[in-house]
C-alpha cells in the first residue's frame, strides 16, 4: 500500500513538472525573435531598463505574461508589455516560457 | 567575431546624394566605403559611453557598475565603482542606478597627457538635501565628477563633483516608461574650443525644460571646475551655465568640422530630432500642463499626451505636444525629425577621415528603437548628410552593421567609430 501511494505521488509530481515545461522551446525561440529581443536582448539577457528573462522559472514567466495579457499594470513599462502580450495565445506563452527558462542566465 | 559587409545596398542612394554634396575642401568623394565591424569587448553590462586616448586606451562606463579602462594591450582595469559594485579600485557609495539612470557618459580632458583628468556623469544621492521627497520638487540627483587617473591607469583619485544639481526623477509616475530615473541626458563632451558640454533631460517634470534655473532639459557649457562659459548667452534670469534650453532628453552631442554643435535628442511617442544648437536657443520642448492649449496632464507632465497609453495618430500627438513648438520665438528648428516615429536617437558623432569616402564629414547617429504602436524598430546606425545651415538634411542611409541597440557612437583617434550597445558590446567600425 505504501509503495502504491509513493508511485501515485511520483506520478503526480511528474505530471505537474511536465505541464510546467510543456512548451515548445524551438517555437518559443522563434516567437521571441519576432520582437521580444528588441527590448530584452538576445537570449533574454536584458538590457537598458528592460529586465533579464533568461533562466527565470516557467511559472514566473507564464504568470507575468498572462498578467500583462489581461491588461494589468505591474511596473513602469507595463503599457509596453500589455501592448505586446495582448495578442499572445496560451500556446505562445507556454512556448516563450519554455524557451526563456531554458536559457542559461549567464 | 568579425564580419565584413560591403555597402552595396546603399550605393545607389549614396551615388545620387554625392552629386549634391560639397565636402570641406570643395571636393567630393564618390567612394562608398567598405564597412568592417569588429567586436572589441563583449559581455559588458549596459556599456553607456566610451572615450579614447590617442593610443587607443579606452575608458568606458557600465550603467550599474562603474567605469573602467581598456589598455591598448587588452588589459582592463576597473577604476571606480558604484554602490554595491565589486572589483573596482575605489568606489562611490552615493552612486546608484535605477531604470534609465546610472553611470552614463564620460569624457577625457583634451589636456589629459598633462592633467590626467576624466569626467563622468552619474546618478547620485549625495546632494539630495531636503529635496527629492516627491516628483514635483527639486531633486539634485545627477552629477558630473572629475577624476585624476594614475599613471599606470590602475586607479583614480581626487574626485571632485563639478556639477551637483542636474535634476533626477525620484519616484515612479503615471506615464508610459514612468519608472524613476527617467530622462537624464548626461552625455558630457568636450567641444573643439576645450570647454565641457553637458546634456541633460527633462526627468518627466513638466516645468523643467523651460525653467530658467532648474538644470533639466538643458545643454550646459562650462569649464572643468563647473563654472559657466562667459560667452554663454541664455535669456535674462537663466542659470549662466545654460547654452541651450527646451530639450526633452539629449543623449547625444557632437561637433561638426566647422565647430557647430549638434544634438541627437530622444523624442516622445511621435518624434526624434537632430538639432544644430544656437547659443541661448530654445529646443521648443515644453511638456507643462495648462500651457500651449493643453489642459491638466497626468502627474503634471504632458510629454506623452494626448491619450498617453493608447495609440493615437502621430500627427495629432505632434500637434498637441510638439517636440519643437513654433510658438517660441527663439526656437532652434531641427535639422531632421523622425516624421511621426520615435525610434530612440541615442548618440551622434561626425565621421572624420578620407577613409569614410563620401560619408566623410557626415553625422553618424545611433538609433535604438524598440518598435511599438506601429513604429518600426531602430537598432541601427544612420548616416546623415546635414545641410551646412543646419536646417535640413540632404540624405540619410542605414550603415551596413549588425542589428543592435546602439547606445553610443564615438569617433576614435584611429579613424574608426567605436559603438557601444545595450546588449553589452563595444564594436570598432572601420571604413576603407
Amino acid at each position: 500500500m505504501k509503495s502504491l501511494f509513493l508511485s501515485f505521488f511520483t506520478l503526480l509530481i511528474t505530471m505537474h513538472a511536465s505541464s510546467a515545461t510543456s512548451g515548445d522551446i524551438a517555437a518559443g525561440e522563434a516567437r521571441y525573435g519576432v520582437n521580444c529581443f528588441i527590448c530584452h536582448g538576445q537570449k533574454g539577457k536584458g538590457m537598458a531598463s528592460y529586465p533579464k528573462l533568461a533562466g527565470k522559472p516557467v511559472a514566473y514567466l507564464v504568470d507575468k505574461l498572462e498578467t500583462y495579457r489581461a491588461g494589468t499594470r505591474i511596473g513602469p513599462n507595463s503599457d509596453l508589455m500589455i501592448m505586446n502580450a495582448e495578442p499572445l495565445s496560451d500556446e505562445e506563452i507556454a512556448n516563450l516560457a519554455a524557451y526563456l527558462s531554458n536559457v542559461k542566465s549567464n | 567575431m568579425r564580419i565584413k559587409l560591403l555597402a552595396l545596398m546603399v550605393s545607389a542612394v549614396a551615388f545620387i546624394a554625392t552629386s549634391a554634396h560639397a565636402g570641406h575642401h570643395g571636393t567630393k568623394s564618390a567612394v562608398v566605403p567598405e564597412i568592417t565591424q569588429t567586436a572589441v569587448m563583449t559581455g559588458l553590462e549596459n556599456p553607456w559611453d566610451v572615450a579614447l586616448l590617442d593610443d587607443g586606451t579606452m575608458f568606458y562606463t557600465e550603467k550599474c557598475k562603474g567605469f573602467s579602462v581598456r589598455m591598448p594591450n587588452g588589459d582592463v582595469h576597473a577604476l571606480y565603482g558604484m554602490k554595491d559594485s565589486s572589483g573596482y579600485a575605489s568606489m562611490g557609495s552615493d552612486l546608484h542606478c535605477s531604470n534609465q539612470a546610472g553611470m552614463l557618459g564620460l569624457a577625457v580632458d583634451p589636456d589629459f597627457a598633462k592633467n590626467r583628468r576624466i569626467y563622468v556623469a552619474s546618478a547620485s544621492t549625495k546632494y539630495h538635501g531636503d529635496g527629492c521627497k516627491t516628483n514635483f520638487e527639486r531633486c539634485d540627483g545627477n552629477i558630473v565628477m572629475r577624476f585624476e587617473v594614475s599613471k599606470n591607469f590602475k586607479s583614480v583619485s581626487a574626485r571632485t563633483d563639478i556639477v551637483k544639481d542636474i535634476q533626477f526623477k525620484p519616484f515612479e509616475s503615471n506615464h508610459p516608461f514612468g519608472g524613476n530615473g527617467a530622462h537624464n541626458g548626461n552625455r558630457p563632451t568636450f567641444g573643439p574650443e576645450g570647454w565641457l558640454w553637458i546634456t541633460t533631460g527633462d526627468r518627466h517634470r513638466g516645468v523643467c525644460p523651460q525653467s530658467p534655473t532648474l538644470i533639466c532639459g538643458k545643454v550646459l557649457r562650462i569649464d572643468t571646475d563647473g563654472n559657466a562659459h562667459p560667452g554663454n548667452n541664455p535669456p535674462k534670469g537663466f542659470d549662466k551655465r545654460i547654452y541651450t534650453y527646451g530639450h526633452r532628453n539629449v543623449q547625444g552631442i557632437a561637433f561638426r568640422g566647422d565647430g557647430a554643435a549638434f544634438t541627437a535628442e530622444h523624442g516622445p511617442w511621435h518624434n526624434d530630432e537632430l538639432t544644430m544648437l544656437v547659443k541661448g536657443g530654445n529646443g521648443g520642448w515644453d511638456p507643462q500642463q495648462n500651457v500651449g492649449g493643453r489642459g491638466d496632464c497626468p502627474d503634471e507632465y504632458c510629454g506623452y499626451m494626448p491619450n498617453q497609453k493608447k495609440g493615437v495618430i502621430p500627427a495629432i500627438r505632434a500637434a498637441y505636444m510638439p517636440m519643437s513648438d513654433t510658438r517660441f520665438g527663439d526656437l532652434m528648428p531641427p535639422a531632421w525629425q523622425n516624421n511621426g516615429y520615435s525610434q530612440g536617437t541615442s548618440s551622434i558623432d561626425f565621421l572624420q577621415g578620407k577613409q569614410w569616402g563620401m560619408y566623410e564629414g557626415r553625422a553618424v547617429v545611433g538609433i535604438m528603437g524598440i518598435a511599438f504602436g506601429g513604429t518600426p524598430a531602430g537598432m541601427r546606425l544612420d548616416v546623415y548628410d546635414v545641410a551646412q545651415d543646419g536646417q535640413s538634411i540632404k540624405s540619410v542611409i542605414h550603415l551596413p552593421v549588425e542589428t543592435k541597440r546602439y547606445r553610443g557612437v564615438t569617433m576614435g583617434p584611429d579613424g574608426a567609430i567605436y559603438a557601444n550597445t545595450d546588449e553589452g558590446e563595444i564594436y570598432k567600425i572601420t571604413a576603407k
